[in-house]
């Protein structure tokens, strides 16, 4: 038997990027927000070494801080895109998570105990919802997000009827 | 013991808590009160303060003995608290996962025990608390809580005379400074306590005169030092006699049950069919002693204070008799992780070798000093570390190991498995390593094996689980994979 794992068979919604890109934007922004209240604070501070290029350039800290974090808006969606894959098989849901990092979650369906959907605010302007499946250990839940809202549903009530017939939560 | 039949009445807490109550509260104002009386200077208020103190505590245990009432109602304990605004707590008797009984001294005097009930409600934890009842009601609320909650029904009579399982023989508490630990918080505690009172007495002159002291004379130092070594580890051992005198493990009712105590004694019970495996603690001075801690991972209990012991400390020999006795037995073979040592070496001596460069800048010499210490103790620190991870199934129970200063193995049977989860960072993709977690619906939810290769992580989750994981394996031959495939473990 081979010692590999497949990748789970399923992507999510391109339009997730769409939802990963949005975020990040949030916390660029408050990136962003930091550094030009950090450059208020020395200034209005004044300490000795806050002059010549320092004090004339200082505006350039809070352009440095969006270009920094910019990746995290544009490549970090398309990586998670061409990771984040899921599959649901006859007793485990499979996914697989991650930009930088990779994780793989194997949670078999005997042991769910809730499976829930939610929609944020921008998942629903987006139609897309969040899959999370609940097991007795929090280490051992595992969440799918930047579905489609109708493969959500569906998803959510196929795992949750097989985990019904199955179940078997080991507590 | 009686079937219990009468618990279906109302029944109420001992009414001799109107007198331990009080008394309880008065021993925590005493050293206030006599401070007052003795040191304050003598008002009308010093005198009715105790008085006004010791009425409400009277107060306060005749309406806690009037509002608290408990009864079983078909399959659940309901307990009632109020008078007015009434509150009710039902626990269904299949959700009580353990029922621990404290006696303090006070308590023992008296004849009274404290009944706390452990169940898998999203309820308040001290609510399941009765406080108290005689001693006799509580072992037999505790045996109808228990014998009700599923538990095997054999004939209780009895029992008492089979030979616990582990008692803790009084020589090993001379072990107890060499789990570091508990120690530490302990006598931090007191030496702040010891100097904060020398300071008031002004018994240093200020440590400015402390420190010129030792700058004359260092060697002072070590007597000092090794007084101080010898001053912790009376206290470990003091402390851990007086949590743990007489520990003892019996196998009682389908429960295992544990006895432990000087002063306060308390009794645990952790329900068998919860039990889901056990957990080996040793710390570098333990290892060379050749003694270790037992633990149960039990569904629902996170591993707090003593409540999952199943032997405080040990020989290891005898740890392992118990271990196998008390829940089962675990014959595989540790298979260690021999890749990962550069990782570990990395991480602990990365940081603290950051901190050494940082520090230069400041031309504090001894600061460097020390943090290129600790950057040097890391070595030793991360091959031991290293030295300690491995895995191993033996086909019915599956068990990692991993830590140091805290070396834990951990044994589950595979019946409380609850999943995988495999994690690799940036890094570990690099060299084809990675994290596996079998995730556990007790204890601490999740143990992990450190840097595995990949393919070993996937051959033992097949092993040990081969129906999930069987589906998810890449089908033969496994040669050559599109590299297109993001998704797919990298070498």
């Amino acid at each position: 038997m081979a010692e590999r794992l497949r990748p789970p068979a399923n992507r999510v919604a391109p339009r997730a990027m769409y939802l990963w890109g949005m975020e990040a934007l949030g916390s660029v922004a408050g990136g962003v927000v930091l550094a030009v209240a950090a450059v208020l604070a020395i200034r209005s501070a004044s300490p000795p070494w806050f002059q010549g290029w320092i004090a004339d350039d200082i505006w350039w800290l809070p352009v440095l801080a969006a270009v920094v974090l910019l990746p995290l808006v544009v490549v970090q969606p398309v990586i998670r895109y061409r990771v984040h894959r899921w599959e649901v098989l006859p007793e485990v849901v499979y996914t697989l998570s991650g930009w930088i990092d990779r994780r793989w979650h194997m949670v078999p369906i005997s042991r769910i105990q809730t499976v829930d959907t939610r929609r944020g605010a921008i998942e629903r302007v987006l139609g897309l919802a969040t899959v999370r499946i609940n097991t007795a250990s929090h280490a051992g839940s595992s969440t799918i997000r930047g579905l489609p809202g109708d493969v959500a549903e569906e998803l959510a009530m196929r795992v949750a009827r097989q985990a019904n017939e199955q179940r078997d939560d080991a507590t | 013991m009686t079937d219990g039949a009468d618990l279906f009445l109302e029944q109420r807490l001992s009414p001799k808590l109107l007198l331990v109550r009080p008394l309880r509260s008065l021993r925590q104002t005493a050293i206030p009160i006599v401070l007052v009386l003795v040191v304050g200077h003598l008002s009308l208020w010093s005198l009715i303060a105790p008085v006004v103190g010791l009425g409400w505590a009277f107060g306060e245990a005749l309406l806690h003995w009037l509002r608290t009432t408990y009864r079983l109602d078909g399959d659940r304990l309901r307990v009632k608290r109020g008078l007015i605004g009434q509150r009710m707590l039902s626990i269904p008797l299949d959700r009580v996962r353990g029922v621990e009984l404290t006696a303090s001294p006070l308590h023992r005097a008296m004849g009274l025990a404290v009944v706390r009930i452990d169940a898998a409600i999203a309820e308040r934890k001290e609510d399941g608390t009765l406080d108290a009842l005689p001693a006799a009601e509580a072992e037999r609320l505790r045996a109808v809580l228990l014998h009700r909650a599923g538990a095997a029904s054999e004939p209780v009579e009895g029992q008492e005379e089979r030979p616990p399982l582990a008692r803790l023989r009084p020589r090993w508490i001379l072990y107890a400074p060499l789990a570091g630990e508990s120690v530490i918080p302990i006598a931090a505690l007191i030496l702040r306590f010891a100097f904060n009172i020398a300071d008031q007495l002004h018994l240093f002159g200020g440590s400015r005169r402390l420190l010129s002291l030792v700058e004359r004379e260092p060697l002072l130092l070590v007597p000092a030092v090794v007084a101080l070594l010898v001053f912790l580890a009376a206290i470990a051992t003091i402390w851990f006699a007086v949590l743990n005198w007489d520990f003892t493990l019996r196998d009682r009712d389908g429960s295992l049950v544990s006895e432990r105590g000087l002063l306060t004694r308390r009794g645990t019970s952790l329900e068998r069919r919860r039990i889901r495996g056990w957990e080996l603690l040793e710390s570098p001075l333990e290892r060379l002693a050749g003694v270790a801690r037992l633990r149960a991972v039990v569904t629902g209990i996170r591993s707090r204070q003593g409540q999952t012991q199943l032997l405080p400390i040990g020989p290891r020999v005898e740890v392992l008799r118990v271990a196998a006795d008390a829940v089962f037995p675990f014959e595989g073979e540790l298979i260690p992780h021999p890749r990962a040592r550069g990782r570990r070496l990395v991480r602990a001596l990365v940081p603290p070798l950051l901190l050494t460069v940082a520090s230069l800048p400041l031309q504090l010499e001894w600061l460097t000093g020390v943090l290129a210490l600790v950057t040097l103790l890391g070595i030793p620190l991360a091959l031991d570390r290293h030295r300690a991870l491995g895995h191993a199934d033996d086909g019915r129970r599956m068990s990692v190991r991993e830590g140091s200063l805290r070396r834990r193995q951990v044994v589950i049977e595979h019946a409380g498995m609850i999943g995988w989860s495999m994690h690799q960072t940036l890094f570990q993709r690099r060299i084809g390593l990675c994290t596996l977690s079998a995730s556990v619906g007790a204890g601490r939810g999740g143990y992990a094996a450190q840097d595995l290769t990949t393919e070993e992580a996937v051959r033992f989750a097949a092993e040990v689980t081969p129906a999930w994981l069987g589906p998810l394996l890449e089908p033969e031959p496994a040669a050559l994979r599109p590299s297109a495939s993001p998704a797919a473990p990298r070498d």
